[in-house]
């Protein structure tokens, strides 16, 4: 390229001037938000920035200092924040920030002083901001503003955002299971009037390619829906005339969603109902159909097909191989960039129906015993949060007059509950070290007998009582009828609300698994015989959650177990503040997440399941939201702290 | 004309707007009573031809301001001095600049001229000081037929006056780098080494100040005993 000299002159003294501001410039890049700014607006930032030393213990803000009027970046080096500790005296570490974090966003926002002193902790640099800087970029900058303004939970999106990339790279697509169903549905549904003949139904099928056609009134609203399936039973039923009006053979009343549902609100209704297909209706008026191809014609194994595979099973060995296709399932489900609550669901749904379907295939080949029971479950799959490495916790329910009636049933069952138990070992649900199975007589109890054991929990604290209660009442019906388990519910939440001595033990034995966020580091780890430091994601990330909302729920009559759920009934109830729910629910959600990815990882590498993971392994982002996850789980602990003056 | 003008050097004729500007320039301040954090200080990093000094020649300058205890980012100087009679030597391995730069760098006298309207009448920090003193001072004179006086303070002293547990002999830039273990940008031109400096001089300042070391003056005291005792023999 031929320059002329004036125009090298001034690109040279141009990018000599930008030596070190570039350089600066991608260090900061490194870094949300600003690896997402325009250059024009990153290169001002940095031009307007103070580079300052901290030596360590000196205080960089405090409170007395007044309204903040700087915004700070972590060159090098580590901040942590002080607040004076009310109860204990002297004072408590709240956060810490390292480099390529900002800090105080919050006070700089709201135009107040600092409340936590901001002190470093080692040798420091931060790049500081003027206020008036950092109002001009909070104006320019949209990356610059969400980050500001939402702070974690911009970061969270990232992730999500992160994950979803990935699969596009390694699938080559952009198929989510948050697609709306509207964009899904592309074709013009296929549809006839109820008296069409059959014979016409299925020629209109035909010609279309479809699997499917919708009966509609003159309004459009569907009446019924035709499938392939349902020709396969006109034909097996020896139907010959296929003049007769499609009205007498179709499934009336046809399920629907509207166009603003999602694919996974699709799939699990399918997977629940058995059905393949899905009309989208909007203002009563037929706009779509969704098939089962549709949602799942990029995935090999598809879930539907998997459920009804199950649910149809003939043998216990196609159960047994059916697990496999369930790790795969998931497998896919977390490369499209489903969330972990999306896939504990299913994979609870899926295991809801494995377990009705052994049960049913024991009682076929038992022979029925003439008493009816309900099949319990307890604990994560009580609350619906399973993953795929799961154990059995479970115990039956039936109704007896007297304890000898008792006695009698529990004598016919127990042979029963023992082969389930047997054969769910076999369909990879581990069997419980603690014994905590149908098979157990002490497991197999009529309604007053559970009922009696129930009321003893709350009655006598024990450390037995307390864990027992941790795991029982989160108890939920599989297989059976569902009424006898509402009233045992319905007995807990009663004696539990009117006990303020039980809930602040359950409170207490909440505060166990204390998250590994420390004072002085990034994580507080166990390093057992020099191996590597590595964190429980179950035991120190998602417990402290799970056990937080099952007491307040407890005592607050929420009748539900999932522990999202909870947290969003307890909103609710204005229990816990709505931003507070709302960051227990990211920070749970973005640990389960990071669990099963790990649980997929150790599946590839043909490792062990272990819940374990080494913060060192995770990319710099998943670090840093881990840890303010896990600094979620603190404050819920210590919110139980102060509620039950513990 | 005087009659003894011919016993002076001859002193470049400059044009009368760049001879204005010349004059403009403030007076050097001795080094005061102010507190460190008080004084603006520029910190300086050269690039030359090579290492010999009456020969070689200046061939860039790279440096930041130190104000109210800060580098302040949004005052930076660098500049490529064009340089016609170079010739292609063994040293462009050295400050890794191509003839291709040097070429197209800016007039030696308008940029230096800049460089000390940047300085104005602040101290001058530089790792190995009396080197860039030196180099600095004669390209002034050349080009200007101005008489650098500022105060020099060398960091490559301050380091081991006040930091004695740092067994070093004659240390570089790059050991004190990694004994603060300072994470610093690539360093491959004159501003990133003095920003690299100045991320010292942080430091340093900070350690001053535990030492009670508070003002420039104070320093410049110390930084002279301290030499003192270190050329005296030793017993």
């Amino acid at each position: 390229m031929v320059m002329s000299k004036a125009d090298a002159f001034t690109q040279a003294g141009k990018t000599a001037v930008l030596q070190n501001i570039q350089g600066t410039l991608q260090f900061l890049q490194r870094f949300p938000p600003f690896n997402q700014m325009e250059n024009a607006h990153l290169a001002y930032l940095v031009e307007q920035c103070q580079l300052r030393f901290y030596a360590p213990g000196e205080s960089i803000i405090k409170p007395a200092d007044g309204p903040v009027e700087h915004f700070y970046i972590v060159k090098q080096g580590r901040v942590v924040g002080e607040r004076p500790h009310t109860a204990k005296g002297g004072t408590e570490t709240t956060f810490e920030i390292t480099t390529g974090e900002c800090f105080p966003l919050a006070a700089l926002l709201g135009e107040r002083a600092t409340r936590t002193e901001h002190l470093a902790a080692e040798d420091t640099f931060c790049l500081q901001l003027n206020k008036l800087a950092f109002i001009k970029l909070f104006a320019l900058s949209s990356p610059f503003r969400d980050f500001a303004l939402r702070g974690v939970s911009s970061l969270l999106d990232q992730v999500n955002q992160q994950v979803q990339q990935k699969a596009v790279e390694t699938l080559g697509t952009q198929y989510s299971l948050n697609t709306r169903l509207g964009e899904l549905a592309m074709r013009h549904p296929v549809t006839c009037s109820p008296i069409t003949p059959l014979r016409e139904a299925v020629t209109l099928m035909h010609d279309q390619q479809v699997g499917s056609i919708v009966v509609v009134d003159e309004q459009k609203a569907p009446l019924g829906i035709f499938t392939l399936r349902d020709l396969r039973h006109v034909v097996a039923n020896g139907t010959s005339d296929f003049n007769e009006a499609i009205e007498g053979h179709m499934t009336r009343a046809p399920f629907y969603l509207t166009p603003d549902h999602s694919a996974f609100d699709a799939a699990i209704a399918m997977t629940e109902r058995h059905i393949a297909h899905v009309c989208l209706v909007k203002d009563q008026r037929l706009c779509g159909v969704v098939s089962e191809r549709d949602l799942f014609s990029l995935q090999r194994v598809d879930l539907v097909h998997l459920a009804r595979t199950i649910r149809s099973a003939q043998k216990l060995e196609n159960l047994v191989a059916m697990r496999g296709e369930i790790g795969q399932l998931v497998e896919r489900m977390l490369a499209h960039g489903a969330s972990s609550t999306q896939i504990t669901h299913i994979i609870t749904l899926l295991n809801d129906h494995t377990v009705c379907r052994v049960i049913e295939l024991v009682l076929a080949e038992k022979g029925d015993p003439g008493v009816p029971f309900s099949w319990l479950c307890f604990g994560s799959e009580g609350r619906r949060e399973q993953t795929l490495h799961t154990d059995q916790d479970n115990g039956i329910l039936f109704e007896a007059r007297d304890a000898a009636h008792a006695a009698e049933i529990r004598g016919k069952l127990l042979p029963i509950a023992q082969q389930i138990n047997q054969n769910l070992a076999l369909c990879g649900f581990t069997l419980c070290k603690g014994n905590i199975m149908a098979g157990n007589p002490e497991l197999c109890l009529s309604r007053a007998e559970w009922a009696r054991r129930f009321a003893a929990f709350i009655r006598e604290a024990t450390p037995e009582n307390l864990l027992g209660s941790s795991i029982y009442f989160d108890l939920r019906v599989v297989w059976g009828d569902e009424r006898g388990c509402e009233q045992l519910r319905q007995g807990i939440l009663d004696q539990v609300g009117d006990n303020r001595l039980f809930q602040r033990m359950m409170a207490e034995n909440a505060l166990r698994n204390r998250p590994p966020v420390g004072r002085f580091r990034e994580f507080v780890l166990a390093r057992k015989n020099g191996e590597k430091a590595t964190l429980d994601l179950k035991l120190q990330g998602l417990t402290p959650f799970v056990d937080g909302a099952r007491v307040l729920a407890l005592a607050h009559g929420i009748d539900t177990n999932n522990t999202l759920e909870r947290f969003r009934q307890l909103v609710d109830k204005e229990v816990i503040e709505r931003l507070d729910g709302a960051a227990y629910e990211e920070a749970y959600h973005f640990i389960q997440q990071t669990r099963m990815q790990q649980h997929q990882l150790q599946t590839r590498e043909n490792l062990p399941y272990s819940n374990r993971v080494d913060p060192d392994s995770l990319n710099h982002l998943d670090r840093r939201i881990l840890r303010e996850s896990l600094r979620q789980a603190q404050r819920l602990q210590s919110s139980l702290t102060l509620r039950y003056q513990l | 004309m005087s009659l003894f003008s011919w016993l002076r050097p001859v002193n470049p004729i400059l044009p009368g707007e760049l001879q204005q500007r010349l004059e403009r320039l403030p007076a050097v301040a001795e080094l005061g009573d102010c507190s460190l954090r008080e004084q603006r200080w520029v910190v300086l990093d050269l690039e030359t031809t090579g290492l010999n000094l009456n020969k070689d020649r200046l061939l860039s300058i790279g440096a930041v301001v130190i104000e109210d205890g800060a580098i302040d980012f949004s005052q930076q100087f660098e500049r490529t001095l064009q340089c016609t009679e170079l010739k292609l030597g063994p040293s462009v391995l050295i400050h890794g600049l191509g003839p291709s730069a040097i070429a197209a760098g800016s007039d030696p006298a308008q940029a230096l001229l800049e460089f000390m309207e940047f300085v104005g009448d602040s101290p001058v920090l530089a790792f190995h000081a009396p080197f860039d003193q030196h180099m600095l001072g004669r390209a002034l004179k050349e080009h200007l037929g101005y008489k650098l006086q500022h105060p020099f303070l060398d960091v490559a002293d301050i380091a081991p006056l006040l930091c004695p547990q740092a067994h070093f002999r004659e240390a570089g830039l790059d050991e004190w780098i990694d004994w603060f273990k300072l994470e610093v940008f690539e360093r491959h031109n004159a501003s990133a080494d003095a920003l690299a400096t100045a991320e010292l001089v942080l430091i340093l300042f900070s350690r001053a100040r535990q030492q009670q070391i508070h003002s420039p003056l104070n320093l410049q005291q110390r930084l002279s005993q301290w030499k003192r005792r270190r050329q005296a023999p030793s017993f």
